[in-house]
């Protein structure tokens, strides 16, 4: 590919990616992260089988379908909002991180529901190891979706494509990395 | 600026997305009463689904479609690396 024709010039091995650059190296280390818990987990679920497949029936595995769900489509209303910010229509752009932030938050309350359950019935992230990383790695997941809720209200007031942009892909990668986790905690039993 | 890849295509891929989280639903039985290890083949649908999604919205999502095949290469390579290893613990598990 030429120099001229690439995404980010100037941005030696960077410049063939869309969007700002320094995004896209925030999400490869993010994705290397949740790969690492995701292979510990894999080891101590070899190693405590029992406990694990016990500890896994006590999760809804419903509401974490509905909540990809809610996730993917908050995930279209952002990428609706970047091809709106192209166009330069602003308004429709805002619209639309309205959406998603309506969705994102939709997201939050039901998983909020779903650890006053879990608490409810006095599983917490001490119970065992299962619900060490099941609220670990969704507590983690969590903060991501929070500060990707303030980032998207951030370019709602700042509104630009670069912005918009910016914020989208920070938000992908929250919906790529609960895409992982899903079926990893809910799913595989 | 780079090319977008419009709203015809995000709404086809947004129903993919959708279609492949019920088709992980539906295979990993959620129906069922009692809770059952899934069998293999259940197991093996679960997880491909979950990387074509992966693969959906990295390309469309994330327009890495516009992206060189080193790095298309890379991002993939790294989600069927994650699933391998989420694969092989699985596996590992199942067959203890």
């Amino acid at each position: 590919m030429r120099e001229h024709r690439l995404p980010n010039p100037g941005w030696g091995p960077l410049s063939a990616l869309p969007g700002n650059p320094l995004m896209w190296v925030l999400i490869l280390s993010e994705l290397l992260v949740f790969m690492a818990f995701f292979a510990l987990y894999a080891a101590e679920r070899a190693a405590q089988v029992a406990l694990f497949d016990a500890s896994q029936q006590e999760l809804d595995p419903l509401m974490g379908g509905l909540n990809t769900l809610v996730l993917l489509t908050s995930g279209l209303c952002v990428a609706l909002a970047v091809e709106a910010s192209a166009a330069s229509r602003l308004r429709r752009a805002r619209r639309w991180l309205a959406a998603a932030m309506g969705l994102g938050a939709l997201f939050g309350v039901i998983k909020v529901l779903e650890y006053a359950s879990k608490f409810a019935v006095g599983i917490t992230p001490d119970t065992n190891t299962f619900f060490g990383f099941y609220y670990g790695l969704t507590a983690f997941h969590f903060a991501h979706v929070l500060f990707g809720l303030a980032l998207l209200g951030l370019v709602t007031w700042r509104t630009s494509l670069e912005n918009v942009e910016t914020a989208a892909a920070f938000w992908h990668m929250v919906d790529l990395i609960w895409i992982l986790l899903y079926p990893l905690l809910y799913l595989l039993r | 600026m780079t090319s977008l890849p419009g709203t015809r295509r995000l709404l086809a891929t947004w129903a993919i997305l959708m279609g492949l989280t019920l088709v992980s639903m539906v295979s990993a039985r959620l129906d069922a009463d009692a809770w059952q290890a899934l069998p293999l083949w259940s197991a093996a649908l679960v997880l491909l689904a979950t990387g074509f999604k992966a693969q959906r919205l990295l390309m469309v999502y994330l327009n890495l479609r516009m992206a060189t095949p080193a790095w298309k290469g890379a991002f993939v390579g790294l989600v069927t690396l994650t699933l391998a290893l989420i694969g092989a613990g699985y596996l590992v598990a199942r067959l203890a």
